[in-house]
């Protein structure tokens, strides 16, 4: 087989690998920390259906918490995460490079090379997960926890399951549009969206059974840290794998290779239609391309569109409704919660309308929406066009390194606003639509905060960006900050001694003056814009002290 | 301002950590000439093109383009000048209009009438996307991008890459224009034939050191040839070497081939004494000939 195909893939990824999975492992050795100092009496208590909502097992200790908490749900997620975006880059991101062609220049067929890339894909997931099944079994011993009957490497085994089948399910995609950025965008989609409803399904007697829809569900429904291998789940996902794989091999054999050519859009279309060619070339032409700022934000509308999409029917009009069929019996029992518990939900009640929504949308989708969107455009910002060559083109004309940072922080607060009101849409009509009688100030308050807290995450990739000239450095070093300020934020305050810290991550200023019952604390929102600024201020002075990266 | 200097550089230095990219660059260029810059793949001639456009910034020395200091006014510079960096990339996603719109509103606007009169010149399509050209097409959009504000000085790095005969014709007619009205012409090249065509002096560059700066003319007198002579009988390299102007000899039975830089008609005297002369083909020894022949010594003295 081709072994240097595969090692070649193996050398590009190995640290992003070792990366997540060690930084995951360290967060597991937090959390357990932080946990040793929590009561947790009420945790066993718990139903079934709320403890699958934060992934839980029953008879829960310590050691359970953690890994259910950290483990189960960030682990796998980020896991799969990064086999998702090797499966979509293994024929696709060939693609994309214009590097596909000189590979196949070689007498090697093409579904050998989808081989190899498949091979380096489930070895370094493989990797990945044994970096976190070390981990699992060392923070026990190092912080003397008593893990009792946990079964850590049959949650190990059912992580690596998980994450491959998103793998080849992003390379099937990717092999038969040649779509990089849509193959891991719909898998990325699948994932969350599955992530989600397995944990909110089962609240709902009518949509229990629905459950089984997600991939997600055969990997977590059966509790493997608890009850060991679940060898039926694994099953349906190592069938479901097979068939994806064989689809891949299908897809990437019977179609056109494509060249560096660019997508034909809808606007593309009307602009050689006779009858609309005026308005759309100015709508896709002059009007596009009047500013910087406008340019760079068109250059991410598709994006945009879709999380925006998300925002407003998923995680706005769809939960309102939707909190109007939960079992009164999990309302109750969740109004009896105590304040430590609740931060596992994302610091949101469940008895009331504000809380459900803070669960489920605000705590911790809608952080990810807008950072999705900021953290793209910040990152692609700077080291985008220099990753492309075009920056020298672009600093050719008489304009100043910093208003080129100026004006691509216009386009990222632009869109953070579109995310923040797409979402503030979407829950004021999701309240009105479920007669749930929220405060519409307060919803407006909290998306105001939202938007801040997103833009303080893309003015962190900006400035990765700025300084470093290369753009997946700035996408997942920000990335990586967030969620480890995000982790910290949610589980500090369970231990008293270490709750002050919570207070140094941008976080703690997004929720925790319950914005949605309260309104807006702008205190907070002062120090998250100023936040902003620092970190802008400080990408102009990095931007403007470099030399230009020359790329190929 | 034909005494005008228009691009100077004063003891130019780059580094990238151990690697030394450019050494003690000095150069004048006077405004209105068309300057050749010279070198094979790799030598400095990119980087001292991004240092003086301050895309890069130099170890030490300095640089000034029309009497502007390349690090303290450079945006005022490059409201003066018209670039195209080599191995050009553009946004693939706009279409060659967009692209010149785009670049145009960032410099207040230009003449649109003179980039039609431009693109036709070329032949460029500027109604297809970027992405979808071929890289001569696309090549013709930045050559556009560059002149279109008719700039008091163009710098272009490579410009002829992927452009057909016809179109390289075209575009050095564009070159010798610009000169004439006393703009200037930072030509940087790996292809001697095309910098011969249009430069008046010449720089040489190589391991980043500038080793020699001549006119065009005295170059071609230096020019080796390479000739190849096939005669009706096997043949003896030995024969030849010793013949004035003869630097190398090889021979393959009726065949010989001569690196050669003297007075053809002596040669051709000698040989046709001696021998039948069957064909005789010549053509220009490539640059790295010429550094080998005569760049050597001043290499390793510098």
């Amino acid at each position: 087989m081709l072994a240097n195909v595969a090692t070649k893939s193996v050398l590009e990824r190995w640290k992003g690998i070792l990366i997540g999975a060690g930084s995951i492992g360290l967060l597991l050795l937090m959390g357990m920390s932080v946990y040793r100092n929590v009561d947790l009496g009420l945790y066993t208590s718990m139903p079934a259906a709320m403890r699958g909502l934060v992934g839980i097992a029953e008879d829960t200790d310590v050691g359970g918490l953690a890994y259910g908490a950290i483990y189960a749900s960030y682990g796998a997620l980020t896991l799969a995460a990064l086999s998702l975006s090797m499966g979509s880059a293994s024929i696709a991101g060939e693609e994309r490079n214009g590097t596909l062609g000189l590979l196949l220049g070689n007498p090697k067929s093409r579904t050998s090379i989808l081989v190899s890339k498949a091979t380096s894909m489930v070895g370094l997931t493989a990797v990945g997960t044994l970096v976190l099944l070390a981990f699992g079994l060392l923070s026990p011993a190092l912080l003397s926890v008593e893990l009792g009957d946990m079964h850590i490497p049959a949650l190990a085994f059912h992580m690596f399951v998980i994450s491959i089948f998103h793998g080849f399910l992003a390379m099937a995609i990717g092999a038969w549009t040649g779509k990089n950025g849509l193959a891991s965008g719909v898998t990325a989609g699948i994932m969350t969206i599955s992530f989600i409803g397995v944990g909110l399904f089962p609240l709902i007697d009518a949509l229990k059974e629905w459950a089984r829809i997600f991939p997600w569900y055969y990997y977590s429904n059966s509790e493997p840290a608890l009850n060991g291998v679940d060898w039926g789940g694994i099953a349906v996902l190592i069938a479901a794998m097979v068939v994806l794989a064989a689809a891949a091999v299908v897809g990437v054999n019977r179609r056109d290779l494509r060249g560096q050519t660019t997508g034909v859009s809808l606007i593309d279309r009307l602009r050689t239609h006779p009858m609309t060619k005026k308005v759309a070339d100015r709508l896709a032409g002059s009007a596009r391309v009047s500013h910087i700022w406008i340019k760079t934000l068109t250059e991410h509308q598709g994006l945009m569109i879709i999380v925006a999409y998300i925002e407003f029917f998923i995680m706005g009009i769809l939960i309102g409704p939707m909190y109007t069929f939960i079992d009164e019996f999990l309302l109750d029992f969740a109004d009896a919660l105590p304040e430590a518990m609740l931060a596992l939900f994302g610091g949101g009640d469940l008895s009331t309308a504000e809380g459900f929504y803070q669960v489920e949308t605000f705590g911790m989708m809608a952080p990810i929406a807008v950072m999705v969107v900021t953290i793209a455009i910040g990152a692609r910002a700077l080291a985008g066009e220099e990753a492309g060559r075009t920056m020298g083109l672009l600093l050719a004309n008489p304009i100043k390194r910093s208003r080129v940072v100026y004006e691509k922080t216009i386009s990222m607060i632009a869109g953070a606003f579109i995310i923040g009101f797409a979402t503030f849409a979407g829950v004021a009509l999701g309240s009105v639509i479920g007669g749930l009688g929220m405060n519409m100030g307060n919803i407006a308050a909290t998306c105001l905060l939202l938007t801040l807290l997103g833009l303080v995450f893309g003015a962190v990739a900006l400035a990765l960006s700025a300084a470093t000239g290369k753009p997946r450095l700035a996408i997942f070093g920000s990335i990586g900050i967030a969620i480890v300020l995000f982790v910290i934020n949610a589980f500090l305050p369970l231990s008293d001694s270490l709750a002050g810290l919570a207070k140094a991550t941008p976080f703690y200023y997004y929720l925790t003056s319950d914005p949605l019952l309260t309104g807006m604390h702008w205190g907070h929102g002062a120090i998250l814009a100023g936040l902003f600024v620092v970190l802008i201020a400080a990408s102009v002075v990095l931007f403007q002290r470099r030399d230009l990266r020359q790329m190929g | 301002m034909t005494d005008q200097i228009a691009i100077h550089t004063e003891m130019l230095t780059k580094h990238y950590g151990d690697v030394k990219a450019l050494v003690d660059l000095s150069l004048d260029i006077q405004a209105g000439e068309i300057f050749g810059f010279l070198g094979p793949n790799g030598a400095g001639k990119t980087t001292m093109i991004r240092t003086i456009l301050d895309e890069i910034r130099p170890t030490s020395g300095s640089a000034s383009i029309l009497g502007m200091d390349s690090r303290q006014e450079s945006v005022e510079i490059r409201r003066h000048i018209g670039y195209v960096p080599g191995d050009l990339a553009m946004y693939p996603n706009l279409t060659g209009r967009d692209t010149l719109t785009y670049f145009a509103n960032l410099r207040g606007g230009v003449d649109w009438s003179y980039v039609e009169t431009l693109a036709n010149r070329l032949g460029a399509d500027l109604d297809k996307k970027v992405g979808d050209l071929s890289s001569g097409n696309r090549q013709k959009v930045g050559l556009i991008q560059a002149f279109m504000n008719k700039p008091d000085v163009l710098i272009m790095d490579e410009p002829s890459s992927g452009l057909d005969p016809l179109v390289q014709r075209e575009f050095q007619k564009m070159m010798r224009e610009v000169a004439a009205e006393g703009r200037t012409v930072f030509l940087s090249s790996h292809t001697l034939s095309e910098v011969q065509r249009v430069a008046q002096r010449v720089g040489i560059i190589r391991h980043g050191k500038l080793i020699a700066v001549e006119a065009v003319s005295d170059l071609r007198s230096k020019a080796i040839r390479t000739v190849n002579i096939y005669f009706d009988a096997p043949v003896d390299s030995a024969e030849f070497v010793g013949l004035p102007g003869v630097r190398e000899a090889t021979s393959q039975n009726e065949h010989v081939t001569l690196s050669f830089d003297g007075q053809m008609e002596t040669l051709l005297k000698v040989v046709t004494d001696k021998f039948h002369v069957l064909d005789i083909t010549t053509h220009e020894a490539d640059l790295e000939e010429i550094f080998l022949t005569y760049y050597r010594d001043e290499e390793v003295s510098v």
